[in-house]
């Protein structure tokens, strides 16, 4: 038998129960819009029993724990995915910066001329078509001044093009070399936040293993952050701790950050990263660290090198033909452009401030001969060397194809990405996420049994109220 | 599946972000009539429209070049007409300039023919966009100077030109000129127009003999010499006529194909760049109420709560 005494106290602790319930349910209520938590539960049990002669009889309920609602599985697979995911925004990204870098667009309502207008206001194409366009103008009438200072014009548009998309290109990688350094020091401040993480929840859970929540929240938001930089292992301790590898490389054992990431210089600006302490490059497979890397030293190197050679290329031929001709004065011998490639492609100075010394004859005394003006007009339809029997503008026509498809395809594996990732945080928003009608309800739950030990406790004070009298 | 308070805000969000992107690239290619405006709408449609376009650049260029061929045959054309009256005239004066005539008469004919030699050399030294029409490569300067007698009398022409042409393309890999050379001295080449070794011409050499041998009232010489000779002339002058009026047709020929061929890389062009407008529209508005509905379906679903129910 409880007795009063007994029922009061049994009242008494399901009071602190309840409130504990509403307390939790007011937790959850208040981060229903934190990302990084996860829902509480709280754990209740039935208090000891005592032994009776009709039998065992209950003595109220017990708190036993709060809960929280989290998968390591779901956990696991959202940090891959982030990698994932983080690599590929990177990727297109910077596909995009080179894109509009390049600026070859189509643009059909700007055509002047139907479609022999139709291309791009910027792009490299249309520059090219109107160098080798003014070549013809000129060896229709090759000693005309007003052709020589169109087409010096048109040269002059051309190399300009080349060297303000090859800065383009250049600055883009270096955005890409900072963004890298930037990305090596958050990650160097997550591995230090989840080291030092690791050591709370350790010491917190010291007897009582999983019951830190909202550390481990934290910790989860954290390597979350972290995936999106570089692609992660994961590995728990029995102590609650985690251990953190990137690319086979361990950061974080247990409380202390083992190494930190550092970025070097590989050679020629490009920049990688490695372990600070063993000197040890990580494996990068995904991540924005990876993406930026892949980017830079893929499709807009790959581009950037491809316009490179088409330049060099369009100085050497252009020259070589150039050189052996005629000026108006009779001179030979100078070449059209000056430099080695886009960054550097320069109409020579002593031609573009002399248009008569355009070398446009193949014989000296004749101003009127346009050899070398049509030998270079036709260097348009004719497969250069070097170039894969391609001619410029086909050369050029590949490496905008090849930056588009890179970012079509990166565009493609986006929206799939995106897919996965939302399925993926829907199934943990399902199981983890606050729903408030589900609070509501069982704020209102707790509340009625709150209400009710009260009520019970009234009861048992009338009752003791009763005895009292009753002895006067 | 158990629904939670975000759950509803973040498919909405999800939802409405890619409706929104669907929209705006479906707006895009209404306003712009354009599938195709970067390298990654479509990186294959991009390379053919590149090489298109530069195909359709050269071809204006070319149709460019063949409007200067058509300027420069019109030109040649106009002197050669000219050229032809002067002949006619030369003609005429060798065979009127028979036994019958007076030295005073022959006299004054042959004060004509000096006329008719100045007249045309003036002709021979026509100039076309700043340059001698007649004269070869070599045209920064006059290609035909005459030296005249202490009478006036026309002695001698003699030409400073080439006979090189400076072809240039009105197709690719198809390079002419309507210029004519002046004279071809050697029989190589390309025909002269005054003078040619091979056709036997020299239209002013012949001039000045007639001229001098009505001077001279050497009607004999006239019929026996100059009569033949400036009929060869006058063949010449025909031949190049002609020969004008070929290039002249050739270049229209080509003209057209240029025309048609612009107009079939356009419709290429359109093919590859170019919107389906119906279709874009259709699906704009299909998107456009899709999103409408998200809009509409997520206002209601955020206004029920059982929050609304408690006091």
């Amino acid at each position: 038998m409880l007795g009063l005494f007994g029922t009061l106290d049994l009242a008494s602790r399901s009071l602190q129960t309840q409130r504990l319930g509403i307390e939790i349910a007011g937790q959850n209520i208040a981060n229903v819009n934190n990302p990084a938590y996860a829902r509480q539960r709280l754990e209740l049990a039935t208090a000891v029993c005592i032994p009776t002669t009709l039998g065992p009889q209950g003595t109220g309920v017990d708190a036993v724990a709060i809960t929280q609602l989290r998968s390591g599985l779901l956990d696991r697979q959202i940090q891959n995915e982030t990698s994932v995911s983080g690599y590929l925004e990177t990727w297109q990204s910077a596909l995009q910066l080179a894109e509009a870098g390049l600026g070859q667009t189509i643009n059909r309502q700007g055509a002047a001329s139907g479609v022999a207008g139709a291309s791009g206001q910027n792009g490299i194409g249309d520059a090219l078509n109107d160098f080798f366009n003014g070549l013809q103008s000129l060896s229709a009438d090759p000693a005309s001044p007003a052709e020589r200072q169109v087409l010096l014009a048109r040269a002059a548009d051309l190399a300009s093009r080349f060297n303000v998309t090859d800065q383009r290109l250049a600055g883009l990688q270096t955005q890409l070399n900072q963004s890298l350094e930037e990305g090596v020091r958050q990650a160097n401040d997550l591995l230090a936040q989840v080291a030092a993480l690791n050591e709370q929840i350790s010491r917190a859970e010291l007897g009582a293993p999983g019951a830190a929540n909202d550390l481990r929240d934290l910790r989860q938001s954290k390597i979350e952050s972290l995936a999106k930089l570089a692609n992660l292992e994961v590995a728990a301790n029995p102590n609650g701790s985690v251990d953190i590898a990137i690319g086979g490389a361990t950061l974080v054992s247990g409380f202390r950050v083992a190494e930190q990431l550092e970025i070097y210089d590989a050679g020629s600006g490009q920049w990688l990263v490695r372990a600070r302490n063993s000197g040890a490059a990580p494996t990068l497979t995904g991540g924005s660290l990876a993406g930026a890397i892949e980017a830079r030293d893929g499709e807009v190197a790959s581009l950037r090198q491809g316009l490179d050679q088409l330049a060099a290329h369009l100085i050497t031929e252009v020259n070589a033909i150039h050189r052996a001709g005629y000026d108006l004065a009779g001179n030979t011998g100078a070449d059209f452009f000056t430099g080695a490639g886009a960054a550097d492609i320069r109409v020579n100075p002593a031609l573009a401030n002399n248009p008569s010394r355009v070398q446009a004859a193949g014989v000296s005394g004749a101003a009127g001969d346009n050899q070398i003006a049509l030998q270079l007009a036709q260097l348009a339809t004719r497969p250069a060397p070097g170039m894969d029997g391609q001619t410029f503008s086909q050369n050029y026509g590949r490496l905008v194809a090849a930056l588009g498809q890179g970012l079509a395809s990166a565009n493609a594996r986006i929206a799939d990405q995106n897919s996965v990732r939302s399925l993926l945080a829907g199934q943990r928003d399902s199981l983890s996420g606050v729903s408030l009608d589900e609070e509501m309800t069982s704020m209102m739950k707790y509340q009625s049994a709150y209400q009710a030990s009260a009520r019970l406790i009234t009861v048992v004070n009338d009752l003791f109220e009763a005895l009292i009298n009753a002895q006067r | 599946m158990r629904v939670t308070a975000n759950a509803y805000s973040n498919s909405l969000i999800e939802q409405l972000n890619a409706l929104s992107l669907r929209q705006t690239r479906l707006q895009s290619q209404a306003a712009s009539g354009q599938r195709l405006r970067l390298p990654q709408d479509d990186p294959g449609g991009m390379r053919r429209a590149l090489a298109i376009q530069a195909e359709a650049g050269a071809a204006a260029q070319y149709q460019d070049n063949i409007a200067r061929q058509k300027d420069l045959a019109a030109s040649a054309y106009g002197a050669l007409k000219s050229l032809t009256a002067i002949s006619n005239r030369a003609g005429e004066i060798a065979t009127l300039a028979d036994g019958l005539r007076a030295p005073e008469e022959l006299a004054s004919y042959a004060a004509e023919v000096t006329q008719l030699i100045r007249q045309a050399v003036e002709i021979a030294n026509t100039r076309h966009n700043g340059s001698y029409l007649f004269a070869g490569t070599r045209n920064d300067q006059p290609p035909f100077t005459l030296t005249a007698g202490a009478s006036g009398n026309a002695i001698g022409v003699a030409y400073q030109g080439n006979v090189d042409g400076a072809e240039f393309e009105i197709a690719e890999g198809l390079a002419l000129t309507a210029r004519v050379p002046g004279a071809n001295l050697t029989g190589t080449g390309p025909r002269g127009l005054f003078a040619d070794r091979g056709a036997g011409a020299d239209f002013f050499g012949h001039l000045i003999s007639l001229q001098q041998h009505l001077a001279a009232a050497d009607v004999a010489a006239i019929a026996a010499t100059d009569r033949p000779a400036l009929l060869r002339d006058e063949d010449n002058l025909v031949f190049h006529v002609s020969q004008n009026g070929a290039i002249q047709a050739r270049l229209e020929a080509s003209k057209a194909l240029l025309s048609d061929r612009l107009a079939s890389l356009d419709s290429q062009l359109s093919s590859v760049a170019d919107a389906d407008l119906a279709q874009t529209l259709v699906q704009f508005n299909a998107t456009q109420n899709a999103y409408q509905a998200a809009l509409q379906s997520g206002a209601r679903v955020f206004d029920l709560s059982l929050l609304n129910y408690l006091r």
